[in-house]
């Protein structure tokens, strides 16, 4: 069973930190933030807390303790997962003034960052979605996995097996992902970096969404060459073992 | 040098991935055999013969993994196919045992230092599991004392917690401990009082991707005698490197006595059996172990392994292979100097790790061996590698200069680093 500070820790770091992407790759979502300037603080007891600022047509997220012009506060990651499972509305202990930006902008933001996680077989079908869908779908996955080495228990043994360094994940002309470890604990950052130990390159944003969305068999694709991996792979195998935790925690 | 290609085997590759579970699943295939890149590596072999084996499109290779072990004596070696060509003609899978399976009992007795009793099933994992619950019968104590890195095949006990399909009833009778650290064990058999059945180890260290470690000077000897002194059964892992360092068995090679001791892969040739062998004092509960499988008393792959043995002994394989390995992994790392590689070789000669050190990630490695595997010297590039005893001074020749093409081809592509 999904731990529920586990699931919080993921629906916030990994889930809404998508935001920052999608208002930044789906036209409809920066039309929606166009001239507001608010920033959103999420709080719970025990968990990271990450500030989303929506300013001058961009968004930013950052898992932080920062200012803010609205504080959302929940008495538990339970109460957080049911709001993001769209069971319970969110209550400002700050920020009134902003709680028409919360109703409107951010549930629609909301409801297209749902759109574009929840694919349908038709909807991959155009491949505008598809691109979308592949990255924010990667990006949730590579985030989501220092939130399991970090707080999982089994997530945890697996994130101690690996080795200090930097895993580069990467989709030919496309985007890249950077895992950092160090003494067992996880860091994800955006693009790649160089001087890295372990590589994963899958040959196109065909078969990056193909895998993620599990069309494709991954170890078929090893073979086939479509996804490839290097350099230090024992960092890579206990890496896949936490990514293959991460749909437990997304269902 | 003219270099290989492999669209037959890519062709077939992906007729497999339809109806097999990753293609090809497993070590010998490309995801956990490491084939980096994959582009580098045959998939499907069509036949072989002697230290060679050809692929689906005709390509032939020096086979410096022997199938991960088996092929010891070399790919249809005469002998012993010819024994089980006559076992074939009389019987194989039957009823009742045939007194083939003493004969093979008789002759590991008769060869093993430390045993007194054989027991018989297919794979290296069977014999490890029977170990292990022959320990805890003999003992009635749960817990095993194993080495961090180790492996002893796939049974859930052998797996890590945290690993697909594992769960933490399967490895919560683990202790790990780090190789060469007799203080650790120590520390560990005092700590569990009376609830260590068995301290499993390969007679030395042989992990993937990392340098292999010899049994520092005295470690053994300590074991032996901690173990003896707590009535922990101490059984020796002899899959990968039986009949590799000493026909007697590798305890015996590194001057100690095990208690059982397991054996597979080079056992015969190919032919699909295992053997525990172990001491008088284990026989009973070696017995009271409910334990058997379908095809563990069939009669042929006795005839291989009887065959093996005795070649293995008129030959003194082990001995061979040492020298042959020593010869070659020398040499390779004379060639890579000259290239400014600094090849480290770890282990024993026989079954020898080796890697490519001018940096952390092992690129340059995978590299390399990619590029000797597209001119026909077949090695893994995560793995130890392996020796058989039809491996010629000719093939070792060629493979210098398969292995200088290769690294004169990586140097060019990496001025920078060279």
């Amino acid at each position: 069973m999904a731990d529920e500070k586990v699931k919080a820790c993921i629906n916030l770091h990994a889930v809404l930190r998508n935001l920052e992407d999608l208002c930044e790759l789906d036209p409809m979502s920066r039309e929606i933030i166009q001239g507001k300037n608010v920033a959103l603080k999420f709080s719970m007891a025990g968990i990271p807390k990450s500030v989303i600022t929506f300013a001058e047509g961009k968004c930013t997220a950052v898992k932080d303790d920062g200012p803010c012009s609205i504080n959302l506060f929940f008495s538990s990651p339970q109460n957080f997962n049911l709001m993001i499972e769209g069971k319970k509305n969110p209550i400002p202990t700050r920020g009134f003034r902003h709680i028409g930006f919360l109703k409107n902008e951010f549930t629609k933001l909301a409801d297209r960052l749902s759109y574009y996680l929840k694919p349908t077989a038709e909807l991959l079908g155009d491949k505008e979605y598809a691109r979308i869908n592949t990255i924010l779908t990667a990006y949730t996955a590579f985030f989501a996995i220092p939130e399991i080495a970090n707080w999982d228990p089994l997530g945890q043994l697996n994130a101690s097996r690996i080795a200090d360094g930097a895993i580069n994940v990467e989709v030919v002309d496309g985007p890249a992902i950077c895992i950092t470890a160090k003494g067992g604990r996880l860091e994800t950052s955006k693009g790649k970096i160089a001087n890295a130990r372990a590589f994963m390159v899958f040959d196109s944003i065909d078969t990056a969404s193909g895998i993620l969305n599990g069309t494709l068999d991954s170890y078929s694709c090893i073979g086939e060459g479509r996804l490839s991996i290097s350099g230090f792979v024992p960092m890579i195998d206990n890496l896949n073992k936490i990514l293959a935790q991460v749909p437990g925690y997304l269902m | 040098m003219k270099t290989y290609s492999y669209p037959r085997s890519q062709e077939i590759f992906r007729r497999a991935s339809k109806v097999i579970p990753s293609g090809i699943y497993g070590h010998l295939g490309p995801s956990q055999g490491c084939f980096i890149p994959v582009q580098a590596y045959p998939f499907f072999a069509e036949r072989a013969k002697g230290a060679y084996f050809w692929d689906v499109d005709g390509n032939r290779f020096i086979d410096y993994m022997c199938a991960y072990g088996p092929n010891v004596l070399g790919y249809n070696d005469p002998d012993v196919d010819e024994a089980v060509s006559k076992q074939m003609a009389i019987g194989n899978c039957t009823t009742l045992p045939t007194t083939k399976m003493i004969e093979l009992a008789e002759l590991l007795v008769d060869t093993v230092a430390s045993a007194d009793w054989a027991f018989f099933a297919k794979n290296g994992g069977d014999v490890t599991s029977f170990a292990l619950m022959t320990a805890r019968a003999a003992t009635n104590r749960p817990k095993v004392i194993l080495f961090q890195g180790g492996y002893h095949g796939v049974a859930p006990w052998a797996q890590k917690l945290g690993y697909p399909g594992i769960t933490a009833a399967d490895t919560e009778n683990n202790i790990y401990v780090h190789w060469n650290n007799y203080e650790e064990i120590e520390a560990a058999v005092r700590d569990n009082p009376g609830q260590i059945a068995c301290l499993m180890a390969t007679p030395y260290h042989h992990p993937i991707f990392e340098d292999n470690q010899l049994p520092a000077e005295g470690f053994w000897a300590k074991v032996r005698k901690l173990c003896t002194d707590n009535g922990i059964v101490l059984a020796i892992d002899d899959v990968r490197c039986g009949f590799r360092l000493d026909n007697r068995g590798s305890d015996y090679y590194y001057g100690f006595k095990a208690d059982l001791i397991c054996f597979c892969k080079a056992l015969a040739n190919g032919w699909n059996v295992s053997a525990l062998c172990g001491t008088d004092s284990l026989k009973e509960a070696a017995s009271a172990v409910m334990y058997t499988g379908s095809y563990w008393l069939s009669s042929a792959p006795f005839a291989a392994a009887i065959a093996t043995v005795a070649k293995l002994r008129e030959l003194d394989g082990a001995k061979l292979m040492l020298a042959q390995g020593k010869k070659l992994t020398e040499g390779l790392q004379e060639i890579g100097r000259a290239y400014g590689f600094d090849l480290r070789i770890s282990g024993e000669p026989s079954m020898w790790f080796m890697r490519i050190a001018n940096d952390d990630n092992l690129l340059l490695h995978q590299e390399w061996i990619a590029e000797c595997v597209l001119r026909g010297a077949f090695f893994t590039n995560h793995h130890n590698l392996f020796i058989n005893c039809a491996i010629s001074d000719e093939d070792i020749k060629q493979t210098f200069v398969i292995a200088e093409d290769a690294f004169r081809t990586v140097k060019e592509r990496h001025p920078e680093i060279l």
